[in-house]
C-alpha cells in the first residue's frame, strides 16, 4: 500500500481549510469544524501509536485491556447520551455490553475466525471495536426508548397492572417496542448494504489490498455478527431495565422527570 | 377457623384505617379510615387535588401508603400477592385505556395474563357480561380503540369484571360522559351492588348522580374525610368547606354535562 508523506497529509489538511474558508465566506462560525479537524489528526495519530505498540507486544494482556477500555468507553458514552437513566445504569448497561459484545467477539474472532494466535490484535480490535461501537448505539436506542415508552404507555401499564397483571406483563408492550427501535439501525444497514453505500470495513479491506471477495465475505459476516451482539446486549439491558421501573410490589415508579 | 355465613356478613369487607400518603414532602392523605360493606356503593367526592384519586390507588394498591393499613375481610392487603389483590379489588382508570386488539381480546386480557383458557365470544361468560354491561354483540370484533369513549368505558367496565372482583374502584368514570350516559352507568353500579352484591367505589364530582345512586356518601377536603354520611350531608352540610363546596358550581357537577 502507499504510504503518505506528512506533505500528503498536510495537502489534504488543506482542504479542510478550504471548507472554513467557504463556511467563513458565508459568514459562518468555524472554530468547532477547526478544533474537530485538529482533534481527529492528534486522537488518530495517538491511536495508530498505541495499537503499533500494541502489535508490537505480541501478548494477550495489552489486546484484552485495549478491549476492555473500549468497551469502558462505549458504557460512558452511552451514559453521556442518554437523559434518563434507569437505577443501577451503569450495572445494567456495563454487563449487557460485556455479554453480548465479549461473547460476539470471541465467538466471530475466536472461533469463527481462529486466528493464529487467538488474540491476534489485527483481527480482534478492529472487529471488536465495530461490535462495540454498534452495541453501543443499539443499547442507547433501547435504553432510551425503554424509558419514553414506558412514560407514554403509564396509563396501559397501570391498567395492565390492575388487572392482575406481573409488572413484565405490564411492560411487554414497551420493552418489545424498544427491542425493535434497537435492532432498527443494524436492520436498516443490512439491507442497504452495498445499493446505498459501500460500507467501510470491506472498501478499507479493499484498499489495503484483499482480494474482493473476501473483502464481501468478512462484511457479510461482520454484519450477522453485529446483529446478534445488539440483540443480545438490548435484551439483556430491557430485561434488567424494566424491572427498574417497579417497586417490589409491582407497583410502578416513574422517576420524577429531569428538566 | 370456620365461620357461618352470618358471621361472614358481620364483617365489613374493606376497612381503611389511618392511612396516610406522602408525596415528596407534602402530605396527599391525613389519617383516613373509612368501611365499605358488601354491596355497598360509595361516592368519594370533593375539590380536585383533595386526595381522591391516591386514596383509591392505595386500595389495590397500585401506590404504597406512607402510614395506615387496608383490611380486606380483616386481612393485611400487604400480606396478599399484589396481582391477586389487585382481581379482588378491581380498578378503572380515570381514562378508559384500551389494549391493542379487538373488544373481545381487551376483554380475554385478564384471562391471558393468568394464563387461562380463553372463553369465545358465544361463551356464557363473555355474553353474560355483554348483557350485564350493555355491550352490542357486534362490538366484539371490533378495533377497541376505534370505539367511542362510551363504548370503551363499557368495554373497559366489562374487562375488570370479568377477574370476579369483589370490589370495583372507579376514578371519575361519568367525567367524560354526557348526562344519559353518566345515569346509565349510575344504574348499572347500583345494580351491580345490589342486585350481585359487589362493592364500589367511586370518585365523583357528580353531585347529582351521587345523590341519586349512593349508600354511603364521603367528602374528602384537603387530605381529610370532613363529612361522612348518606346522601342528606349534601341537603344538609355541617362543615364550611363542605358548604363551600356545594355553593361553588365551578368545583363539582351537578347540573349539566362537563362539555
Amino acid at each position: 500500500m502507499i504510504d503518505l508523506t506528512l506533505l500528503d497529509l498536510a495537502l489534504v489538511y488543506g482542504l479542510v481549510l478550504l471548507a472554513a474558508a467557504l463556511v467563513r465566506l458565508r459568514g459562518g462560525e468555524i472554530r468547532g469544524l477547526l478544533i474537530a479537524a485538529l482533534r481527529m489528526g492528534l486522537q488518530l495519530f495517538a491511536v495508530g501509536y498505541l495499537l503499533h505498540l500494541i502489535f508490537a507486544l505480541e501478548s494477550a494482556a495489552p489486546v484484552l485491556l485495549v478491549l476492555l477500555l473500549m468497551g469502558g468507553m462505549a458504557v460512558h458514552t452511552v451514559a453521556g447520551r442518554i437523559k434518563e437513566k434507569m437505577p443501577h445504569f451503569y450495572k445494567v448497561v456495563g454487563s449487557a455490553m460485556l455479554v453480548g459484545c465479549g461473547g460476539g467477539t470471541i465467538y466471530f474472532c475466536v472461533l469463527v475466525i481462529g486466528p493464529d494466535p487467538w488474540y491476534d490484535p489485527r483481527y480482534l480490535i478492529p472487529l471488536s471495536g465495530m461490535i462495540i461501537g454498534n452495541a453501543m448505539t443499539g443499547a442507547s436506542l433501547a435504553a432510551e426508548r425503554l424509558a419514553q415508552e414506558i412514560r407514554a404507555r403509564r396509563d396501559e401499564v397501570e391498567t395492565a397492572l390492575c388487572l392482575g397483571a406481573t409488572a413484565r406483563q405490564a411492560s411487554l408492550p414497551a420493552v418489545r417496542s424498544a427491542l425493535n427501535a434497537a435492532l432498527i439501525p443494524s436492520v436498516n444497514a443490512m439491507a442497504a448494504m452495498g445499493i446505498v453505500f459501500l460500507p467501510g470495513m470491506m472498501t478499507g479491506q479493499i484498499l489495503s489490498g484483499t482480494e474482493p471477495m473476501i473483502a464481501v465475505k468478512y462484511q457479510i459476516a461482520i454484519m450477522c455478527v453485529i446483529t446478534g451482539s445488539v440483540a443480545v446486549t438490548s435484551v439483556l439491558i430491557l430485561q434488567q431495565g424494566y424491572r427498574s421501573y417497579f417497586s417490589r410490589y409491582d407497583q410502578l415508579q416513574l422517576p420524577e422527570k429531569a428538566e | 377457623m370456620l365461620q357461618t355465613d352470618s358471621e361472614k356478613e358481620a364483617i365489613p369487607l374493606l376497612q381503611v384505617e389511618n392511612l396516610s400518603q406522602q408525596h415528596q414532602g407534602v402530605t396527599v392523605l391525613r389519617q383516613v379510615s373509612l368501611l365499605a360493606q358488601r354491596g355497598q356503593l360509595t361516592v368519594i367526592t370533593g375539590p380536585s387535588g383533595g386526595g381522591k384519586s391516591t386514596l383509591l390507588r392505595l386500595l389495590n394498591r397500585l401506590d404504597e401508603p406512607s402510614a395506615g393499613r387496608v383490611l380486606l375481610e380483616e386481612v393485611d392487603t400487604r400480606s396478599l400477592p399484589p396481582m391477586q389483590l389487585r382481581c379482588r379489588v378491581a380498578m378503572m382508570l380515570q381514562r378508559p385505556t384500551m389494549f391493542a386488539g379487538s373488544v373481545l381480546e381487551n376483554l380475554q386480557s385478564s384471562y391471558r395474563l393468568r394464563r387461562e383458557p380463553l372463553p369465545t365470544a358465544d361463551s356464557a361468560e363473555i355474553q353474560r357480561i355483554l348483557t350485564l354491561c350493555g355491550i352490542d354483540n357486534e362490538l366484539l370484533p371490533r378495533a377497541a380503540d376505534r370505539l367511542s369513549i362510551g363504548q370503551q368505558q363499557r368495554v373497559s367496565l366489562a374487562r375488570a369484571l370479568l377477574t370476579a372482583p369483589q370490589i370495583l374502584l372507579l376514578d371519575e368514570p361519568t367525567s367524560a360522559l354526557d348526562r344519559p350516559s353518566a345515569d346509565r352507568l349510575g344504574d348499572l353500579l347500583k345494580r351491580l351492588c345490589h342486585e350481585l352484591g359487589l362493592t364500589v367505589m367511586m370518585v365523583s364530582h357528580d353531585l347529582r348522580l351521587a345523590e341519586r345512586i349512593a349508600d354511603q356518601l364521603l367528602f374528602l377536603c384537603a387530605g381529610e374525610i370532613v363529612e361522612r354520611g348518606g346522601a342528606e350531608i349534601l341537603r344538609q352540610p355541617v362543615s364550611e368547606q363542605l358548604r363551600q363546596f356545594l355553593a361553588d358550581p365551578q368545583l363539582h357537577r351537578s347540573q349539566e354535562a362537563q362539555p
